[in-house]
């Protein structure tokens, strides 16, 4: 598999100088399959420059976590969306309030959208995900619900033997103690377990966590305890805060990688999400990940 | 890696953190009632922590608890608060005698709340307990 990080940003974008090199659009993954297929994880602003690069034709499906507005926002801007010969399908959570449609054209019609979703010239369908595995091209995937504000799903994308997970959104920690519970009472334990790469939640700085805690997402330190926990081969932090400048991410990329050596880790598999980065996904030989730390 | 039972859902591990978190004893059970957790609270009730018994099924945590009845006779478990909050989506309040570890007995007031988080039913429930308060008056 290969990845491609179109928008790497939590809760709103962040342009401006001093956020280029790890770039300010919010969350959007683009997984290439080992078939060719394409899946888009989330569709926060970064899916608009993704459309921009997208062939004649395009049959594409998007996975989102969740409705709330940074994983979704790019969706009026993604230019596939206004062309007659685009099949897109979007996958999301359930929900027993309304359609999966009918939530996301809250954010698409009236008065925030000057379009409406049935207006859009594409072949746009909704599809709530399914609760067991369901395949997409030679991609095998699962979703379960995970601690967030609001119903959020994590994924795990299986493409032949490599395995991805993404959990963008995430506080495990909220209200018990990671290192020491056991694996099936954490979140996202069995979703994100012995991945090669996990795509993790890292909004905050372990400092600046106490003042978030109940907001749906993690501090360094609980975000690299999870990816030990569930012995992730390799760890991608994302969601970074519209506040966390390059310098910033920078000094908080090697906090994360001097804290996973000290958990036991080898310190090159914990990287920082990077608008523009491609990664290929590859599986890693056990015993690489860290077991039971 | 880790070895692991299955992976709880969400909703009961979010159930069994604000249980860990409060000081009012409470059983968490899962969608078969089986009893998978209880907090410092409740242990301090039972006489004994829930690291020391682990997990239990209906049959096992009633032997070992009760409840019983105000004649002594254990409580079907039918009849249970526990019972009827998972089989039917329920809430469900109950006054009934507990037993403790070093057998002692107490009469208690519980109420369950079911946990439904999708059309499929009912995936658990959360049981409180209070002494019973014999004046009628509601107890704190």
């Amino acid at each position: 598999m290969r990845l491609k990080v179109w928008g790497a940003r939590g809760s709103v974008p962040a342009p401006g100088p001093e956020m280029n090199r790890y770039g300010g659009n919010t969350s959007c993954v683009e997984i290439t399959l080992a078939s060719g297929e394409h899946i888009i994880l989330d569709a926060g602003t970064g899916i608009r420059t993704l459309g921009l690069d997208l062939t004649s034709s395009p049959h594409v499906n998007i996975l989102l976590t969740h409705l709330h507005l940074d994983h979704i926002q790019g969706l009026m801007f993604f230019p596939p969306c206004f062309r007659a010969d685009a099949d897109i399908t979007i996958w999301g959570p359930a929900s027993p309030e309304a359609s999966l449609e009918d939530r996301v054209a809250r954010y698409i019609s009236a008065p925030l959208s000057p379009v409406e979703v049935r207006e859009l010239p594409c072949d746009v369908s909704f599809r709530d995900t399914p609760p067991s595995e369901w395949q997409l091209g030679s991609a095998t995937i699962r979703c379960e619900a995970i601690n967030h504000r609001g119903p959020t799903l994590g994924f795990r994308i299986t493409d032949g033997d490599t395995t991805l997970c993404y959990i963008p959104d995430h506080e495990p920690a909220l209200g018990t103690v990671l290192a020491d519970n056991e694996p099936e009472w954490i979140s996202g334990y069995d979703l994100a377990r012995d991945a090669d790469l996990l795509i993790h939640d890292c909004q905050y700085a372990d400092d600046e966590y106490p003042l978030h805690v109940g907001w749906g997402h993690s501090g360094m330190t609980d975000s690299l305890t999870f990816a030990s926990r569930v012995g992730a081969q390799r760890l991608l932090l994302f969601h970074h805060d519209p506040l966390h400048a390059d310098g910033f991410l920078d000094d908080l990329h090697a906090a994360a990688r001097r804290r996973w050596a000290e958990l036991g880790g080898d310190s090159a598999s914990v990287e920082m999400a990077r608008e523009g980065a491609v990664l290929d996904v590859e599986p890693v030989a056990a015993p690489a990940g860290i077991s039971g730390a | 890696m880790e070895r692991m039972a299955a992976q709880k859902p969400l909703e009961l591990i979010l159930a069994r953190n604000l249980l860990t978190s409060i000081s009012t004893p409470a059983f968490l059970v899962d969608q078969d009632a089986a009893l998978v957790f209880y907090n410092e609270a409740a242990g301090a009730l039972l006489g004994r922590s829930f690291e020391d018994v682990g997990r239990m099924s209906p049959e096992d945590w009633t032997s070992t608890y009760g409840p019983f009845k105000a004649n002594g006779q254990p409580v079907e478990l039918d009849e249970l608060p526990t019972t009827r909050a998972v089989r039917d989506g329920r809430p469900a309040h109950a006054v009934f005698t507990i037993r403790s570890a070093n057998g002692g007995k107490q009469e208690i007031e519980s109420s369950a709340f079911p946990i439904v988080a999708s059309e499929e039913g009912s995936s658990g429930a959360m049981i409180f307990f209070w002494p019973h308060d014999r004046s009628g008056r509601a107890s704190p």
